[in-house]
């Protein structure tokens, strides 16, 4: 019986506890300073881009070595999601795989009373990838317009030259893309359908960079755009001609960096307002050289050397 | 003479022998659908096993992720499973278990009551990735909790919630009520009916019904992503309390999720691993709950 009664009673005491902890919101408010753990760690919620997931995630497990009292929690989801978090307060650093738009600074400056600052950490570029044994080995952005956006006449291979597909049914183009809070859809929009234009309907919109990579692996007849980190040996990745005529390029890290590979793009981390030091250090730490080499590892384009 | 008479009455018509055939079909039909049930499950372990285990050791379990979540164990996200887990019951236990005290012990059938029950039975309906928009905006943004692991394991709570109600007042209402009203008539309150005879008599179902609730956090994936689990975060090794309640975890279905769905390159086994740890989380909670009930079984008095 005593037992029992024992149990009875730290069961009320826990819910007493838990119920003034409800209504208490100084109790869940984050201060930086760890919780009741015990021991005393410094966090930093790092929320966004798809792209930049792993390489976030290799900064973050390489970054406690160099400073174990800082923990950095990574989360994906998107470069939408990284802006909306930095807008309502729930990230201390927002990647994101393309610039804000106006209207977000705006949201951001009117929450948080100052602009977002703004760090480059590195360079994507944006790759198109197609199955590893398709014929094709370039293409311009004319045609890669004309595969993707809405009214665009290209929806079969045999229109860009292809005959055969070693291994696929058919002539149609599989269209793979993004989901659109992704800032590699946003991005893929604005330079090669153009702000105005709209995406076709009936591509295959993944949730994911991963995702895109594995189903063109799978699938001799897609097409389709991710960041250069994901490649892998099952896929292909198309040289790039600005326009039709032009020489295509192939995605590297030089081509990147002298902007010869026409859609390169950089990733930025964004703080609300000028970052505490505890963050500015590990953006320094990111953007030095020891940082960078992770972007190299992870596959993306590290900043040139100054 | 009799005897010869009685033959001639019961012996097998082809009527009977069709009747015989056609149970005997019908029982092997129904028997086979039961049996199905066991293959699924063993082929799901089965496969699992056989994928997963170049990679499954003590090490896997107690070493965090490295090379981009390539190699290494899955301590951060063990871990961090056992901190929702454990938090969401600490909430979820008690308020559940009050609650379906007092549904299934004082509640009369009135309006208020019947709201009560409604409220219950569409809570447990709710998907989950509605809980977990729920918990976003209540506990992360609201309440000002940040996406933290007290957010995230509130949100769990409020999802289990409606299930340990049921299963609680299923353990009450077996109770037989002639204890019940043994106790009143010799002049016990209702607080005191259900102090002596009725929880002590029912505690066995009302733990297994709060255990297995645990298989279902466990592997929940959607509430815990909006409020409180992350991709990747770095701690140390071996130190139960490397988590604080304010901060974020990481968690092993969410794990599963981002290894195969974000990280290149990761070997074959990795997922499998996961899984079968997170499987083999869920059988072992559940095997405890089974040892418990029969231990407490077996101390019941009628």
């Amino acid at each position: 019986m005593s037992k029992t009664k024992f149990a009875r009673s730290t069961i009320l005491i826990l819910t007493i506890a838990m119920a003034a902890c409800l209504t208490q919101p100084g109790c869940g408010k984050r201060d930086g300073a760890g919780g009741s753990g015990s021991v005393s760690k410094t966090t930093v919620q790092n929320i966004g881009s798809d792209t930049m997931v792993n390489l976030a995630q290799a900064w973050a497990e390489e970054y406690a070595k160099v400073e174990p009292s800082v923990s950095v929690e990574v989360s994906g989801g998107g470069s939408g999601i990284g802006v909306a978090a930095l807008i309502n307060g729930t990230a201390e650093i927002a990647n994101c795989s393309r610039k804000l738009e106006p209207s977000e600074i705006e949201k951001a400056k009117a929450k948080h009373g100052s602009d977002p600052k703004e760090f480059m950490v590195g360079y994507d570029a944006l790759s198109i990838y197609v199955h590893k044994d398709h014929p094709l080995n370039e293409i311009s952005i004319d045609d890669l317009a004309e595969i993707y956006k809405e009214g665009g006449t290209i929806t079969k291979w045999s229109q860009l030259g292809v005959q055969a597909i070693p291994g696929g049914k058919g002539d149609d183009i599989v269209r793979v893309s993004r989901q659109n809070n992704s800032g590699t859809y946003h991005y893929f929009r604005e330079v090669v359908i153009g702000k105005k234009g709209d995406f076709k309907a009936g591509s295959v919109d993944l949730n994911g960079s991963k995702d895109v990579v594995e189903l063109i692996a799978k699938t001799p007849n897609a097409i389709g755009y991710s960041g250069l980190g994901y490649a892998t040996p099952e896929v292909k990745i198309l040289k790039v001609a600005k326009k039709k005529g032009e020489p295509a390029i192939q995605p590297s890290i030089p081509t990147t960096l002298d902007k010869t590979y026409p859609i390169a793009r950089p990733m930025f981390m964004y703080t609300p307002g000028n970052p505490p030091p505890h963050i500015q250090k590990y953006l320094d730490w990111v953007m030095s050289e020891a940082g960078q080499k992770i972007v190299k590892d992870i596959g993306y384009v590290p900043l040139p050397k100054s | 003479m009799i005897a010869e008479t009685t033959n001639r009455l019961f012996a097998e018509t082809p009527l009977v022998r069709k009747k015989q055939r056609r149970e005997w079909v019908a029982r092997l039909i129904f028997g086979m659908m039961a049996a199905a049930m066991i293959i699924p499950l063993l082929l799901i372990i089965g496969y699992l096993v056989y994928q997963g285990a170049p990679l499954i050791s003590w090490d896997f379990l107690t070493t965090n992720p490295v090379g981009g979540m390539r190699r290494g164990g899955i301590w951060s996200a063990l871990l961090g499973t056992i901190w929702l887990v454990g938090v969401s019951l600490l909430i979820a236990a008690p308020i559940g278990v009050m609650a379906a005290v007092y549904l299934n012990e004082y509640a009369r059938d009135n309006w208020f009551n019947r709201i009560i029950n409604l409220a219950v039975i569409n809570l447990a309906g709710v998907p989950s990735i509605v809980h977990a928009l729920f918990g976003l905006g209540a506990f992360v943004l609201f309440a000002r909790m940040g996406r933290s692991v007290l957010a995230a394991s509130l949100t769990l709570a409020i999802m289990t919630l409606p299930v340990i109600i049921a299963s609680t007042r299923e353990a009450l209402a077996s109770v037989p009520r002639t204890f019940r009203e043994a106790c009143w008539n010799v002049g016990a309150t209702r607080w005191q009916t259900i102090r002596r005879i009725v929880l002590p008599n029912s505690i066995s179902g009302i733990l297994t019904g709060v255990i297995l609730q645990v298989s279902r956090t466990a592997g929940e994936t959607a509430p815990i992503m909006f409020t409180g689990a992350v991709f990747f975060r770095s701690i140390s090794e071996g130190d139960f309390f490397a988590y604080g309640l304010k901060e974020q975890c990481m968690a092993l279905s969410m794990h599963l999720y981002t290894v195969t769905t974000q990280v290149t390159g990761a070997p074959k086994p990795l997922p499998y691993a996961i899984a079968v740890v997170l499987l083999g989380t869920v059988l072992l909670v559940n095997a405890t709950a089974i040892v418990l009930r029969v231990y407490l079984r077996s101390r019941k008095k009628w």
